[in-house]
């Protein structure tokens, strides 16, 4: 039996097919035109292929931009945050959702509270904190402030009521105390959702801009998104380096989200079905 | 000391302890980062604080009484108001894509992969993609634009357009998340409504407006409470793309904050510090409106827990 394709389901995987051109096209542009040589990227009538295609834009960037300081630097902060702020928060969470202790309510109501604020209230006061505690410009400075987020237990501690009341029982009764019940049962079975919130949290730091541009101050310590925002700003740059350079601080998260595309998807549906 | 020590030690082995334990990392560290900062936001508005740091004087309500006649603070907030339009197209875009790619097949799921890819992205990199793809001198959109009689747009020089260009970019930014937060909503909606609907003789169009629909309404709720707080909190495309020109025509809340605090003389974090308070009534006050759909479960939770 042949299956009937109506004029609506055309219509539809048109509009589908066109929107992945809409969706698509900017990144292939992207690919292309570093690849270009600088009078083939600004000449006019602008065209989408090159005369000739050469990797100079790329050796440019490398020289005129600490490209590999602020790779480090990203690395390093995005990285520590990402580690940190998963034990913080799956902590933190596991006695929200597995303990009865006084104080609980208050404690939970003032971690909501600190959701809700935007950091753009917040940036001025801990600019003046961070330098006041001598860290301005530091990796410490960078890290610290982002040890534990609201968020983030919350999403843990969505993961943790789940797991059966047994599992402890057990565990106690053996003899384990309640760290090691949290290291060494409760953390191996909720990987899931540590892998979830890791990823969330990564993501969200190395393409955050505001936080890391306000917290550093000098070249030598900026991260990718504020070193190559400074840079495009300042108008410094030819157009092919400063366009190789955003490729170069694209590759990174697009190659961990084909590698890992199922708990980008687990965690955001997560998020949305809480609502 | 010792026996107060041990039965400390006692304590923390006990789950009580063990709790407060748990949480304390977490707690000094929102306490001290973010709870104080808040406060100090607050005592900084009534200050005259610039970022040389010398020392600051109480200058009561001033700052407050100097934005009500700044004309710049004011356009500043229509404009943020007028960045909140991307919310319906994000939504609607990302509500119509989520309906044709909700099932399991081949083509969806790549459709819904590449979708998802721009909001993974950093706002930096894309924002200076598209300023290329839209310059007005060397931009190949322009100039494709031409070709079909347009007029050779100014997209990000032009202080209409400005604007409008920024909320589309950020759109196609955006969508894919939106997009995927519906397509779990819509996977949970058990698949007997639309076959018991589907016997009665009910379209697609009908099974959308009365099945689909109303049963998405708390993940869509999400979606438009969650982005309205972050539109309104916009920065990184605005910064790369126009840094608020031209003639402050996308100069919102949050750049003109960062503008007076961090980019022109005299550095005013004070007054910035105003401006910021501001903005955090405005979402506290979308917050509280909304606190009750967003936190309803995670209350009942510990309430019951």
């Amino acid at each position: 039996m042949a299956k009937k394709i109506t004029p609506g389901q055309t219509f539809v995987f048109i509009t589908m097919a066109l929107l992945l051109i809409v969706v698509l096209f900017p990144f292939f542009w992207l690919m292309i035109t570093t690849f270009k040589i600088d009078t083939d990227i600004v000449k006019y009538p602008p065209t989408l292929f090159g005369s000739t295609y050469t990797v100079s834009s790329y050796i440019k960037v490398w020289q005129s931009l600490p490209l590999l300081d602020f790779l480090k630097n990203t690395v390093i902060f995005a990285g520590s945050v990402t580690l940190i702020s998963v034990l913080f928060d799956s902590m933190a969470g596991y006695a929200f959702a597995r303990f009865n202790f006084l104080g609980k309510k208050g404690l939970f109501i003032f971690i909501l509270i600190t959701m809700m604020i935007p950091f753009q209230v917040l940036m001025i006061p801990l600019f003046i904190e961070v330098y006041r505690l001598g860290i301005l410009n530091t990796y410490a400075g960078l890290i610290l402030p982002r040890m534990a987020d609201a968020f983030g237990i919350f999403l843990m501690r969505s993961s943790f009521v789940s797991l059966p009341k047994e599992l402890e029982e057990a565990a106690r009764v053996d003899g384990y105390n309640e760290f090691q019940i949290f290291f060494r049962i409760m953390m191996p079975l909720s990987k899931p959702a540590l892998i979830t919130l890791g990823i969330i949290n990564l993501m969200g730091n190395w393409n955050d801009l505001l936080y890391p541009l306000m917290l550093t101050s000098t070249t030598k310590m900026r991260t990718i998104s504020a070193g190559l925002a400074l840079f495009v700003g300042q108008r410094t740059l030819e157009y092919g380096p400063t366009l190789a350079a955003a490729a170069i601080s694209l590759l990174p998260l697009v190659i961990v989200y084909i590698f890992a595309q199922k708990y980008f998807v687990q965690g955001i549906a997560t998020t949305g079905l809480k609502g | 000391m010792p026996t107060l020590f041990r039965s400390f030690q006692e304590f923390l082995k006990k789950p009580k302890g063990a709790a407060y334990l748990f949480i304390l990392p977490a707690f000094i560290t929102l306490l001290i980062f973010t709870i104080i900062p808040l406060v100090n936001a607050v005592v900084i508005s009534f200050q005259n604080l610039t970022i040389f740091l010398a020392p600051p004087k109480f200058v009561g309500l001033s700052n407050f009484s100097r934005l009500l006649q700044d004309d710049r603070f004011w356009n500043a907030l229509k404009n943020s108001f007028y960045f909140l339009l991307e919310v319906p197209f994000q939504v609607i875009l990302g509500l119509l894509v989520a309906v044709f790619l909700s099932k399991n097949t081949l083509f969806r799921k790549f459709a819904r992969t590449i979708f998802f890819v721009p909001t993974i992205c950093s706002l930096t990199a894309i924002a200076i993609v598209w300023s290329f793809l839209l310059d007005a001198q060397i931009g190949i959109f322009p100039y494709y634009l031409t070709q079909i009689g347009l007029p050779q747009l100014q997209f990000l020089s032009d202080p209409n357009m400005a604007m409008p260009t920024i909320i589309l970019t950020t759109v196609w930014k955006n969508f894919g998340m939106t997009m995927m937060i519906l397509i779990a909503g819509i996977q949970s909606i058990p698949n007997s409504y639309y076959e018991a609907s589907q016997m009665d003789g009910a379209n697609g169009v009908v099974q959308f407006f009365r099945i689909t629909l109303p049963l998405l309404i708390p993940s869509l709720g999400f979606c438009i409470i969650t982005n309205t707080i972050g539109s309104l909190q916009v920065f990184d495309q605005i910064y790369v793309m126009t840094q608020g020109g031209p003639l402050h025509t996308t100069e919102t809340l949050v750049m003109y904050i960062y503008n007076v605090g961090f980019s022109t003389q005299p550095f005013d974090l004070s007054y910035a510090s105003a401006i910021a308070v501001v903005l955090f009534l405005l979402i506290m006050g979308i917050s509280l409106m909304t606190n009750n759909y967003l936190t309803r479960r995670e209350t009942v939770d510990i309430s019951e827990g």
